[in-house]
């Protein structure tokens, strides 16, 4: 159905909601490559091809990014600040996707330039919707700058 | 050395200063009295000298016996007044015994002469001698009276000049008086001004700075009067008040603290709580999705009540957080219109449950100083609440308006629902309490727990009144009058 180049990265601690959004993507019929990243600095190397994905210098980077906030060694709002700061990654599409409802988070999501926000719901009926119409949303809708940006 | 100190001196200065000018001006009246007794005493000495001269005189001319005995009467009267001269002063005796002597001489020649006329023996020329004797002695004596007469007239201006100088003494007494007094009024005014009403400005100064909110405005505590007994009291006041807002700040910055970490342990609860749940509802389902056809009707039904539980226990999290964000929030409080929130939740509700008929009224222009997101928060609960409890109510009507009572107008938002047994009216705010089985009437029993947080955050009271069948009555009022239209500026920062 999708573009099945597209490569998500999904950054994400838990391992149920791991497994529970790529099931939510598999039943919403999104084939595309999902990669996933445990913490934050995980995510940075492997958008940045450094530590242990070194290996993707020339690997092109992923469709957009799945964030979690609260994460390990580097929070979500974090990674984004990174992925702001860098000529590479500053116009990747980032949707934070997480358990907070916490007006602050909001607020310092979209300031730090997140694209969408998006609260997971304990209703995994309603989770379901919400990966298939973001999925659609930002897979096959969506059009992404060119990757070679003017410096 | 304090005001009243220096006060008590200073009029004990001038009343002095009074006290030695009366005393000048008595003394030199005794002074001027005396003075005037001894020229009385000297006139009357002169007389007496006249008086001797005339009868001496008399004699030498007449040679009468009276004549003689007026002399011895004249004599002897006027050694009485020499006697009892009243003076005191050197020069004065030494007059004094000057016309003594002169008056006993001119007594002594008196005698000699009437010694040398009454000599009966005496021939023609004798009487020649006599005569040129005679002549002689009267001459002398005339000297004597006249010397006489010049020194009683010296007396005389000695107690004139008496006189004068207690006089002058008196003017220049009262002169030194009068400047003593005023150089006292001076240094009372000068008194006054540098040490009570400088200081006092100083007071004043630093009061008004104190009240400004100052509150580290120190006085200059080093007089050692009641001022600066009044200037430390108020820097220990200002001390007791800079410790006092301290210790509150303290108490702040530790209250402060404290939200920190709800606000922290809230987001852990958000974010960690939930997601437990999330994975029991997503697994359930999972199971339901890939081996429903496995499973039999018991075992289906458990996994579905697990996730009705796992979502129930989503939504408690949800309203307990929106309970603590209701105490968290910072208000800010501006007019906030109710009759266009009641208007808007009402419309929403319609367009969520088309299938209802529910009669609203509304009363207009209902304004009162809130914090609009909370009051919209309050609103949205009474409304939905009064909505869920007409469900079952045919021709439901929700009313929304204000109602005076004893002397207070308050808002109120009636239904003419299921109601409730007043019995348990009190446990209706308290959270997760409820009054109908969740099977009759869904919800989490949190929401009046948070409407009535609302209330109390704007200083304001929720109260209600229900009957089993007849629907309930929920009032409420705010710190902030009702209907107050003016912008109040000091609640809208």
């Amino acid at each position: 159905m999708s573009e099945p180049n597209k490569v998500i990265l999904l950054v994400e601690d838990n391992q149920d909601d791991v497994v529970l959004t790529l099931r939510a993507f598999k039943r919403s019929h999104l084939m595309n490559p999902i990669e996933v990243a445990r913490d934050g600095i995980e995510a940075l190397d492997f958008l940045f091809a450094r530590g242990a994905h070194a290996d993707r210098a020339s690997a092109p980077l992923p469709t957009i990014v799945i964030l979690d906030l609260k994460l390990p060694k580097l929070d979500g709002l974090g990674v984004l600040k990174a992925i702001r700061a860098d000529p590479r990654t500053q116009y990747l599409p980032v949707v934070i996707l997480t358990s907070s409802k916490e007006e602050q988070d909001l607020i310092s999501g979209y300031a730090l330039g997140a694209n969408s926000y998006v609260r997971k719901p304990v209703d995994f009926a309603e989770f379901l919707e919400a990966v298939k119409v973001l999925g659609i949303y930002w897979l096959m809708m969506n059009e992404i700058p060119p990757q070679s940006l003017p410096q | 050395m304090n005001i009243r100190t220096k006060g008590w001196l200073a009029a004990a200065t001038a009343l002095g200063t009074i006290a030695l000018i009366s005393a000048a001006i008595g003394w030199a009246n005794i002074e001027v009295h005396d003075a005037d007794h001894q020229r009385r005493q000297t006139a009357e000495i002169a007389r007496a000298l006249n008086d001797l001269r005339l009868v001496t005189f008399e004699y030498i001319l007449h040679r009468s016996d009276r004549a003689q005995v007026q002399e011895r009467e004249a004599s002897a009267r006027l050694d009485r007044l020499l006697a009892n001269a009243p003076f005191s002063s050197h020069e004065a005796a030494e007059v004094l015994a000057e016309l003594r002597e002169h008056t006993a001489a001119a007594h002594r020649i008196f005698e000699e002469f009437l010694a040398s006329s009454s000599d009966p023996g005496a021939t023609a020329y004798d009487a020649e001698t006599t005569k040129r004797f005679e002549a002689q002695l009267s001459g002398r004596l005339l000297v004597l009276q006249q010397e006489s007469l010049t020194a009683a007239f010296r007396l005389t201006d000695y107690s004139s000049q008496r006189i004068n100088a207690a006089q002058q003494r008196v003017v220049v007494v009262i002169a030194i008086g009068l400047a003593l007094i005023a150089i006292t009024i001076a240094g009372i005014a000068w008194l006054i001004g540098h040490h009570v009403l400088a200081p006092i400005g100083r007071l004043q100064q630093a009061t008004r700075e104190v009240a400004a909110g100052n509150w580290s405005f120190e006085l200059v505590a080093d007089r050692r009067d009641e001022i600066g007994e009044m200037s430390r009291n108020f820097n220990a006041m200002t001390q007791a008040l800079r410790d006092s807002f301290a210790q509150i700040e303290h108490k702040n910055e530790e209250l402060a603290a404290l939200n920190k970490e709800i606000e922290a342990f809230s987001y852990s609860v958000s974010h960690d709580l939930r997601a437990p749940l999330r994975s029991m509802d997503g697994f359930s389902l999972a199971l339901l999705e890939d081996y429903g056809d496995k499973l039999d009707d018991d075992a289906r039904d458990s996994l579905n009540r697990i996730r009705a539980a796992s979502q129930r226990m989503g939504r408690l999290i949800d309203e307990l957080l929106g309970l603590s964000r209701v105490t968290r929030t910072e208000l800010s409080i501006r007019a906030v219109n109710l009759s266009a929130i009641a208007r808007e939740i009402a419309e929403s509700l319609k367009l969520q449950h088309p299938q209802r008929s529910v009669q609203w009224v509304i009363e207009d222009d209902m304004t009162v100083q809130a914090d609009k997101p909370l009051m919209v928060i309050a609103m949205q609960n009474l409304l939905e609440n009064a909505w869920k409890f007409t469900g079952k109510t045919e021709q439901a009507v929700i009313q929304v308006g204000t109602v005076e009572e004893d002397g207070a107008r308050n808002c109120f938002v009636a239904d003419n629902g299921v109601g409730f047994d007043m019995t348990y009216a009190d446990r209706l705010f308290g959270a997760f309490q409820r009054l109908h089985h969740e099977s009759e009437f869904s919800g989490t029993g949190i929401g009046l727990a948070i409407v009535q947080r609302i209330f109390r955050r704007h200083d304001g009271r929720i109260w209600v009144r229900a009957k089993p069948g007849q629907g309930a009555t929920f009032y409420f009022n705010l710190k902030e009058p009702l209907h107050e239209r003016t912008q109040q500026g000091h609640l809208a920062g």
